[in-house]
């Protein structure tokens, strides 16, 4: 299905990943609440996360791009 | 901050700028004067107010500039210039009000001379821009600072500015060429290597080029750089490695940075408090094990065919010194996002564990190899005792990188990152912090380092330091200064050169 759907953009649950970093995504990594309690944290929608972690990528591939026309791999070197 | 914004200069030289520079060139309102006032260094934001030019001027041209300089010059006003605000030793801050040259608008590229290598540029464009403009040309210019998105190439001169590449490309002083330079008393100078612009060396009359690269605007404000180009690296190649302690990560360090490959553009070495701060918060390392406590991580630049065989040398030294390859997401990864750490918003630990917004201080110096490990040592003792009484400070850890242009063995740029809780500054709290400035140069100086490789040594507890640290040298700067600044008009406070006034000559 496509579209947008309130329902979806309620996070998932936590799940705990150390004694101090929760995680709701896989690879999105949050500080424990229990932390944050001086800076309230912020409640986001799914797809903000989803955003803001898209953008993150896209930005490192913009920068490997903008110094050199390709990145070598040391997987690749030594295989 | 809150309140009327006085403006402490006669309308009739409001209005003489205003002729100068055109009613868009001048600004007096509240949030042009406000938002040029600090630096992203920690900053006494309780006395905010103490800092706010009077005035911000936008020149379009050295001609402008020339006249504005002047009239300042005339008026006994002070001139602080300011590129993008990004430094980090408070040499675009203004300390005495007045006038605020923004350079900004001076942000043309007015030559690109593929035949001799050259781009000649305004001081109000970021190297960012300049790139995606040179970039179908086949050339880049390669000063790569942390803050490369969103710093100039005018602030990069004023500072002195470090590279994260400089070990294969050089650094600011090493790739800006020749200078157009607006003097104290509105004179306009070319300097470089010799009487030309595009000349990389000449042995004609004195080297002035260096006297005004890291003058932290006190000597004069730059209109014009011309600059050097490289080819566009054909290849990108970044490795990070893990160690079980300090030692064997140091003597990696060592062995990278001494491998002698032209292409290696930089070496770098993260301590365990460093491993521990970006295990809490970093995702590349959050899940990394216990066992990992150093990081030694390399970038190499340049054609496929030079890089490729020295990519594979430097995998085979890095093994054989201890170090386990963390592999190609984290390697690319984490140094793509090295080129850009001013976009990272900042967080710290209060000494309970609960997250509070910190600003993030970094205390660099210049130290030889052979003394990082003592000095690591002694410079975290000391941030653990202000952390324990002040509560407001936090170890974000230290790294060491290759700080040679081209040489990159002998000494290091060596930070210690401090987050600091500004909105719980007052001027006990602000006074505690210089305090542990002054203790870190004391160290930094007593194993015969150099307060900054990279910031500048300008601000409070780094420069009560400069005499010591230059002796004799700091006497010439003085007597430079009052012989190029006759009224002190240009950035004054600035390096303790208010004393240039003081003495009998």
């Amino acid at each position: 299905m496509i579209g947008f759907l309130l329902s979806r953009q309620h996070p998932p649950e936590p799940r705990r990943i150390k004694d101090d970093v929760v995680m709701r995504f896989d690879h999105v990594y949050e500080v424990d609440p229990t932390l944050m309690q001086t800076i309230a944290q912020d409640d986001m929608p799914a797809w903000d996360t989803h955003r803001i972690v898209a953008h993150r990528w896209d930005h490192l591939d913009w920068m490997h791009d903008h110094w050199a026309d390709a990145v070598l791999s040391a997987e690749d070197l030594e295989e | 901050m809150t309140g009327v914004l006085p403006v402490g200069i006669a309308d009739h030289v409001i209005d003489e700028l205003r002729g100068i520079c055109g009613d868009d060139g001048v600004r007096v309102d509240r949030p042009a004067r406000v938002n040029r006032t600090r630096v992203p260094a920690p900053f006494r934001v309780h006395r905010w107010a103490e800092h706010v030019p009077d005035v911000v001027v936008l020149p379009r041209s050295t001609e402008q500039t020339a006249e504005v300089v002047r009239l300042a010059n005339r008026e006994r006003i002070p001139v602080v210039p300011r590129a993008a605000g990004t430094g980090l030793t408070d040499g675009a801050t203004p300390l005495r009000h007045g006038i605020l040259l923004d350079v900004k608008r001076m942000n043309q590229i007015r030559d690109i001379d593929l035949v001799d290598r050259t781009v000649t540029v305004g001081p109000g464009i970021s190297m960012l821009k300049l790139n995606e403009v040179l970039r179908p040309h086949g050339v880049i210019y390669p000063d790569d600072p942390a803050s490369y998105p969103c710093s100039m190439v005018g602030g990069r001169i004023g500072t002195g500015g470090w590279s994260l590449i400089g070990a294969r490309y050089g650094h600011t002083r090493d790739l800006v060429i020749s200078m157009t330079v607006v003097l104290p008393t509105g004179d306009v100078v070319q300097v470089g290597d010799g009487g030309g612009r595009k000349l990389r060396k000449a042995s004609t009359g004195f080297s002035l080029k260096q006297l005004f690269m890291g003058h932290e605007g006190t000597l004069g404000v730059v209109t014009e750089a011309t600059l050097e180009l490289v080819p566009r690296p054909e290849v990108e190649f970044a490795a990070f490695f893990g160690y079980p302690d300090y030692r064997t990560a140091y003597e990696s360090t060592g062995a990278l940075a001494k491998s002698g490959f032209a292409t290696l553009a930089g070496v770098v070495l993260f301590d365990e408090w460093k491993l521990a701060y970006l295990r809490r918060d970093d995702e590349a390392y959050i899940e990394q094990p216990e066992s990992l406590r150093a990081v030694v991580a390399l970038a190499a630049y340049g054609n496929r065919a030079e890089v490729t065989p020295a990519a594979r040398a430097l995998m085979r030294i890095g093994r054989e010194t201890g170090g386990d390859y963390l592999g190609d997401e984290v390697s690319q990864g984490d140094w793509a996002a090295r080129h850009d750490r001013y976009a990272i918003p900042l967080h710290g630990r209060a000494p309970d564990g609960q997250v509070v917004p910190m600003s993030w201080h970094c205390e660099d110096a210049a130290l030889n190899y052979s003394v990082l490990p003592q000095v690591r040592e002694e410079w975290h003792a000391i941030v653990a005792r202000y952390r324990e009484r002040y509560g407001i400070f936090d170890d974000w850890g230290m790294f060491a990188y290759t700080n040679g242009a081209y040489k990159p063995w002998g000494d290091y740029l060596v930070e210690i990152d401090v987050g600091i809780w500004e909105q719980q500054l007052d001027d006990e709290a602000w006074e505690g912090w210089v305090n542990c400035k002054r203790e870190i140069t004391e160290v930094t100086l007593k194993y015969g380092g150099s307060i900054s490789a990279c910031h500048g040594a300008s601000r409070e507890g780094d420069v009560e330091y400069v005499p010591t640290e230059l002796g004799g040298a700091f006497d010439v700067m003085k007597q430079i200064k009052r012989t190029l600044d006759p009224n002190n008009v240009m950035n004054p406070g600035t390096y303790l050169l208010d004393q240039a006034y003081e003495e009998t000559p």
